[in-house]
């Protein structure tokens, strides 16, 4: 058995081999070098002026086309980040502790054109597979997943290693994606962590001490770490459409357990939990298009969850274990609608409505949110002003007036020279406590940006 | 017998070219027929594969250079390229017909169908707009009136077939007799204003079709140019048509 498969494979690879020789031109052997280096300081408006993000970021994008068959891709951001983690003498002697910093690899990849058939391409390596027509807050973007590292930076993701294959039959395209390993999402880090936590209420009496937690990847095997997406988009009466549908887990973890033991006379707990991610199938449909010179889009996607479920024990307490649930099985709707345009003076708008946000789930803890933006160019596109930008969360439509948060992100950019950018910006909350965004109402920022491509 | 034949196709022969001369000599006087034949001459070739410098001219004189590749296919077909500056190499617009448009960006590692209203902005910092920038037939679009024939040359006045189609008001085009190529096009906006300038330098004969290798647009009112140099021109290359696809759009 073994033989014949090694058979095949050599008549295989004999018989591939030349045909994507012959049809291989060179091109250019050399490499061609890119990238950018971006410093990032935000400041907070009230209390003592924290710093609450600093961050300087050098990306070096490479890129070869040997023929006109084969592409390779790679892209690596050296990362600083500003101030120091230093807690005793100890760590004074950690350089990655008083001059923090990384190096991430975010996509490396090699494309073949023409693999195989004519109309197949396939991209094999560490791959940003963006789906979705709207604009940053894609509802069916789910298989790369979610780097909320900046959670302001709309739409960033990891890289996923995988094979992404794509098959062009006239006016359709078919692609179909599988992802051998699960990656959980990055989550926002410094003072934004807790934006996308739900607020934890402890029983009357009960003091939170300390907290621990425990994360539960899936296993290391195909069944259980696996993600696989398909996807088919044509153009039908001017209208760019398509339908995928993607088998894999949540990339935001839930609570499956947690403990809460006594850690004092005067009520205090420790609490220990443990996480997961469960399984999930999403539908996803999507369009883009023109209504009377308005560009248009819409995307949803319809997610299949496993029931999840929480133990809680107090045992400790003499109250026993508890179990609830915590996601349900049934399916729910996250949709996006959302136009932009561009007025005769050069005013450009554009808006968003979303039901749901990127870490909402189940069908009763979606809100609504309005996301807005206007800017202009001025001094040959130099200078651009978004005097209005940001959005509207409403949690509960029956009762606005306490389940209201405004975002307002006015920004201001400028273009010094060729490939330099200076960006201003504000983030200015106001909402009610029981809201994402209205939870975060101290941490109103000034944000500078600057960046210089090469 | 034979002096007679003799006479008679010598005859014949000066009528023939007596004609002939007469027609070459006679202006035409049709403005369709003159912009049908715009339209052949420019989109003569069946493919066109260029590199474009772009140099942008402020009101000072000060000059910034972008690059890109340019791909047309027949008169409704075109890719374009950005080959620099750095901060927008990679970026990549396809124009087909019926409005349809299409941004490929880098950076978001997605293509971005783009509505008709960006028609009337200008193409990444030139004086171009994206109207200016799509592959198109003068007559699909506009209709002519002839204004007046001079030294050799048509000037047409061309008015949208319908409104919305374009975001100018009119465009004044001044055409070359001898080979009916467009040197000079006045873009007039919605009041009626001119507004822009395009003209056309470098015209010339390569691989037997007529093309321009030189242009320039000009904003009348932020005195902002944009010089248009094509080089390594190829036509007839046999471009496939499914280079003026997504797929292609993101290589």
């Amino acid at each position: 058995m073994k033989r014949l498969i090694l058979t095949i494979s050599v008549l295989w690879a004999i018989s591939v081999c030349p045909v994507l020789a012959q049809d291989s031109i060179p091109t250019d052997n050399g490499i061609s070098w890119g990238g950018y280096l971006q410093a990032n300081e935000c400041l907070r408006l009230k209390g003592r002026n924290n710093y609450s993000w600093q961050e300087y970021r050098w990306v070096l994008k490479a890129e070869v086309k040997p023929t006109t068959k084969s592409h390779f891709y790679g892209e690596l951001w050296v990362r600083t980040w500003g101030g120091s983690n230093v807690m005793n003498t100890t760590d004074l002697t950690d350089k990655d502790k008083v001059s923090p910093g990384n190096i991430e690899l975010k996509e490396a990849y090699v494309d073949f054109y023409g693999f195989l058939f004519e109309k197949l391409d396939l991209r094999i390596g560490k791959q940003r597979i963006a789906w979705g027509t709207a604009d940053k807050l894609n509802q069916t973007d789910n298989l790369n997943p979610k780097d909320l590292e900046e959670i302001w930076d709309f739409g960033r993701h990891l890289g996923s290693e995988g094979l992404k294959a794509s098959y062009y039959l006239g006016d359709y395209t078919l692609t179909a994606v599988y992802i051998p390993l699960f990656t959980p999402a990055v989550l926002p880090r410094g003072d934004w962590a807790s934006v996308l936590s739900p607020s934890m209420e402890l029983p009357a009496g009960m003091i939170l001490k300390s907290r621990t937690d425990i994360v539960s990847l899936p296993r290391n095997n195909p069944e259980e770490s696996s993600t696989a997406g398909l996807q088919m988009s044509k153009n039908l009466l001017g209208y760019d459409l398509s339908l995928s549908y993607i088998y894999g887990r949540d990339d935001l973890p839930i609570a499956s357990e947690i403990s809460l033991v006594p850690a004092g006379a005067s009520g205090e707990v420790d609490i220990t939990s443990e996480l997961m991610y469960p399984r999930r199938r999403i539908v996803g449909a999507d369009l883009a298009g023109t209504v009377a010179n308005v560009g248009i889009w819409a995307e949803a996607a319809v997610v299949f969850p496993d029931r999840a479920t929480m133990v809680t024990d107090l045992s400790a307490f003499g109250l026993g274990i508890q179990e609830m649930t915590v996601l349900d099985d049934e399916p729910y709707a996250k949709y996006v609608v959302g136009g932009d345009y561009t007025f005769k003076n050069g005013i450009y708008v554009n808006g968003q409505y979303l039901h749901g946000f990127i870490h909402e789930r189940g069908k009763e803890n979606l809100e609504d949110y309005f996301m807005f933006r206007m800017e202009r160019k001025f001094l040959e596109e130099k200078l651009k002003i978004a005097p209005i930008g940001g959005g509207v969360e409403i949690k509960n439509t029956n009762d606005i007036k306490n389940n209201y948060a405004v975002i307002y992100t006015p920004e201001i950019s400028y273009k010094p020279v060729d490939n330099a950018e200076i960006t201003l910006g504000l983030r200015i909350f106001e909402g009610k406590n029981t809201t994402t965004f209205g939870r975060v109402k101290d941490n109103n920022e000034a944000c500078l940006k600057v960046e210089y491509s090469f | 017998m034979k002096i007679t034949n003799t006479r008679f196709l010598l005859a014949l022969s000066a009528i023939v070219i007596f004609t002939q001369c007469l027609t070459q000599a006679q202006p035409l006087n049709n403005p369709v027929l003159i912009l049908n034949k715009v339209d052949d001459v420019i989109n003569a070739p069946k493919d066109q594969d260029y590199k474009v410098k772009l140099v942008l001219i402020d009101s000072k004189g000060n000059e910034k250079e972008r690059e890109m590749s340019m791909l047309q296919n027949g008169s409704d077909k075109r890719v374009v390229k950005f080959l620099s500056p750095a901060d927008q190499k990679g970026i990549a617009f396809l124009s087909l017909p019926n409005d349809m448009m299409y941004l490929y960006l880098p950076a978001f590692k997605k293509t971005r169908r783009i509505a008709s209203h960006v028609k009337n902005t200008n193409f990444a910092g030139t004086d171009f707009t994206y109207e200016d920038m799509e592959a198109i037939r003068y007559a699909d679009k506009w209709v002519p009136d002839l204004a007046r024939s001079e030294n050799n040359k048509y000037v047409l006045q061309l008015s949208p077939k319908a409104a919305g189609l374009s975001d100018y008001s009119k465009l004044v085009m001044t055409v070359r007799a001898d080979n009916f190529y467009p040197e000079r096009i006045e873009h007039y906006n919605k009041s009626g204003k001119l507004c822009k300038i395009m003209t056309r330098d470098g015209i010339e004969q390569i691989s037997g079709y007529w093309v321009c290798t030189e242009s320039q647009m000009e904003d009348l009112k932020t005195k902002h140019k944009t010089r248009m140099i094509m080089t390594d021109m190829k036509l007839d290359s046999g471009i496939p048509d499914d280079k003026f696809t997504e797929r292609f759009l993101t290589r």
